[in-house]
């Protein structure tokens, strides 16, 4: 039996080595900030949010305002958490594990749909998606791609909806085009491996297969229908009534974010290549070929926009019964002056290990 | 009382004095150098093959894009940076403690529970159907739920892991109690074992080399569902650093996890494997 022992006994240390390597007991940090990308520098701050994104341009102005966050007059610090996937974001809102986060606004209508009591608050940028077929292809417009495949970020994503308003509109039923869910960073690569004809995402995924000379753009979401929305800033109502200034803070850094991010586009696609994990070439060239490709102006939600996804989204059976806008959208927070935010480059931009 | 090794003595004696040390003296020194070579072949030849096939070209164009596979350069290239920021280090130790905590958890009630189902008749009939039930399921349909009930981190990635590996260990356990000999019982009834005794002395020695087996294996299924249950329930570890990568169209980066993914699992089957040098489960790997 001293031989069992002995194993056991490794075994416990084992873990018990492993579980201090990581938890680090001697390095204190908070929970929230062992997960974040980046914590936002604001000195004195006397409380945290922690709001989340996906590495899309769409989300872009989200780590530009955690790295702005010192002109917080909440004394807020903003912290940036970098998620991966929209389902994993819409679970972690239902359990208010996170109460803000940038996502797709049918996803948010759904939410909503459900019961879990979110808002709209801000929207994350205009534009900045693209229907890409493979370089060769001679098509002209969806007509010419009938019995082809295409891919959808998500069947609760924008792009879905408005990529069957365009088949509608060019005379061309549901089943002509087959719509398949695929992770944007697959479709570059299963475009090139003729595994789906083209694809409508939102940036960088749609300009990966240009920079790699696989895809063109067919249309550009603006020119489908000018000033596309794919993301809005969605949070949680207990955010809203218990730290109404919080939410404030938060909108006012996004929207002077984006004006900042607007007039300074290869400084942007420099600051937050390091939180994205991507290429800061592929982001500059997202951000300025051509200029209009990404807008972070206009980022008010309107009801007649938003009125308009819901009503395709009802169409196409993604929603069941209708959200009434006064219930979805809250532009309380929205300010009047947008001045774009004052934000110093870095000589080297630090990113939290994770 | 009896001397506690007696039952040992008395239910395999053929076995303990089987000659296999024999075996293994024969020229031990050539054997280790084959066996340490012939892997490092075969995995210079991969590289080779990893290294050359990205340069091919079939009449101006390349087999294979670098989007498509990174060369092995590339890979080597983006070590130290990953090193340098500490997330390499930080996600294989997220790793290790999910499958550290997950497993060690499943073992400690696993392994009960099929002692129990295979000693008891009546407990197999009641919970064998709802066992096979959960141990058929694939363990990542459990995702959604771990995340709506454990949040995002380890205790949704450990209950993961638990539930991959506790079914199968449970069963496994409850087969080998069952194909344990009845005579052994009787002998040890005529010695007068019960309970702890006839625990300790004939059933666990008895079903060992079999739990061991089905440790190793369970092990092997448990570090594939770690990385796949982070790259959505988890914001760290191996898998999640897969994930990440690939968002960031970063595939060298992707092949780089893969090939520590790899070497950690292999290691973590030599660590179990040497479960089976314990000299009361030797006679079990001795044929």
């Amino acid at each position: 039996m001293s031989s069992s022992f002995k194993i056991v006994l490794g075994v416990v240390a084992a873990l018990a080595a492993i579980a201090l390597l990581r938890f680090q007991p001697w390095h204190h940090s908070a929970t929230v900030a062992d997960a974040t990308v980046h914590s936002g520098p604001a000195t004195g701050a006397r409380q945290a949010l922690t709001v989340g994104f996906l590495p899309v341009t769409c989300h872009l102005t989200c780590p530009v305002t955690d790295f702005a966050s010192k002109q917080s007059s909440s004394g807020t610090n903003f912290s940036s958490q970098r998620f991966t996937d929209f389902p994993t974001v819409a679970e972690a809102v239902k359990t208010k594990k996170l109460l803000a986060t940038f996502m797709i606004v049918p996803l948010a209508m759904k939410l909503r749909e459900q019961g879990v009591p979110v808002k709209i608050c801000y929207l994350g940028h205009r534009d900045g998606s693209e229907i890409i077929v493979r370089k060769d292809d001679p098509a002209k417009s969806l007509r010419d791609l009938k019995g082809k495949t295409f891919a959808i970020p998500s069947p609760f994503s924008n792009q879905n909806l408005v990529l069957h308003a365009l088949m509608h509109q060019q005379g061309i039923a549901d089943t002509d085009i087959k719509c398949v869910p695929l992770p944007p960073p697959d479709m570059p690569i299963a475009l090139a491996n003729h595994a789906i004809d083209g694809y409508f995402v939102g940036e960088p995924f749609a300009a990966k297969a240009e920079v790699d000379g696989t895809g063109r753009v067919l249309y550009y979401a603006k020119d489908i229908w000018p000033h596309f929305i794919s993301c809005a800033l969605v949070v949680h109502e207990d955010l809203i009534k218990e730290h109404p200034d919080q939410v404030r803070d938060l909108v006012m850094g996004i929207a002077r974010s984006g004006a900042w991010a607007d007039g300074h586009r290869v400084e942007a696609a420099k600051l937050v290549a390091p939180m994205y994990r991507q290429n800061e070439k592929l982001l500059e060239f997202v951000l300025t070929k051509p200029k209009d490709r990404v807008s972070y102006s206009m980022l008010t939600p309107t009801d007649e926009d938003l009125q308009k996804i819901e009503d395709m989204a009802l169409k196409m059976g993604i929603m069941k019964k209708p959200v009434p806008m006064s219930e979805l959208i809250d532009r309380q927070f929205i300010p009047k002056d947008i001045q774009p935010a004052e934000i110093k480059m870095p000589a080297a931009i630090k990113v939290a290990a994770r | 009382m009896i001397d506690e090794k007696a039952p040992h003595e008395t239910l395999t004696p053929e076995i303990r004095t089987r000659p296999f040390e024999k075996k293994k003296q024969g020229s031990p020194k050539r054997f280790d150098i084959a066996s340490l070579l012939l892997p490092l072949l075969v995995l210079g030849l991969v590289l080779a093959v990893w290294a050359i096939v990205p340069t091919l070209k079939i009449r101006g164009h390349p087999l294979v894009e670098d989007y498509a596979l990174p060369p092995p350069l590339t890979v080597l290239q983006s070590i130290p940076d990953e090193v340098h920021t500490g997330r390499l280090f930080s996600d294989t130790v997220a790793s290790l403690f999910r499958i550290g905590a997950g497993f060690s958890l499943a073992v400690a009630l696993g392994v009960p529970l099929g002692l129990w189902l295979g000693s008891r008749r009546s407990v197999r009939a009641a919970l064998l159907p709802g066992v096979n039930f959960f141990r058929n399921l694939s363990p990542l349909a459990w995702i959604p739920f771990a995340i709506l009930w454990f949040g995002i981190g380890d205790p949704a990635a450990i209950f993961l892991i638990f539930m991959a590996s506790f079914f199968p260990l449970a069963m496994a356990t409850m087969a080998a109690v069952a194909t344990i000999p009845v005579v052994h019982f009787r002998v040890a009834k005529d010695y007068g074992f019960q309970g702890r005794e006839l625990l300790l002395h004939v059933t666990l020695p008895a079903i060992l080399p079999q739990v061991i087996t089905a440790l190793r294996v369970t092990a092997g299924v448990a570090w594939i569902v770690v990385v796949a249950a982070e790259m959505v329930g988890c914001k760290d570890g191996l898998g999640y650093g897969i994930y990440d990568a690939r968002s960031a169209l970063r595939l060298d980066l992707v092949a780089l996890y893969m090939i520590i993914i790899g070497l950690l699992g292999i290691g973590l089957d030599r660590l179990l494997s040497q479960l089976t040098r314990l000299p009361g489960v030797r006679w079990g790997y001795e044929r």
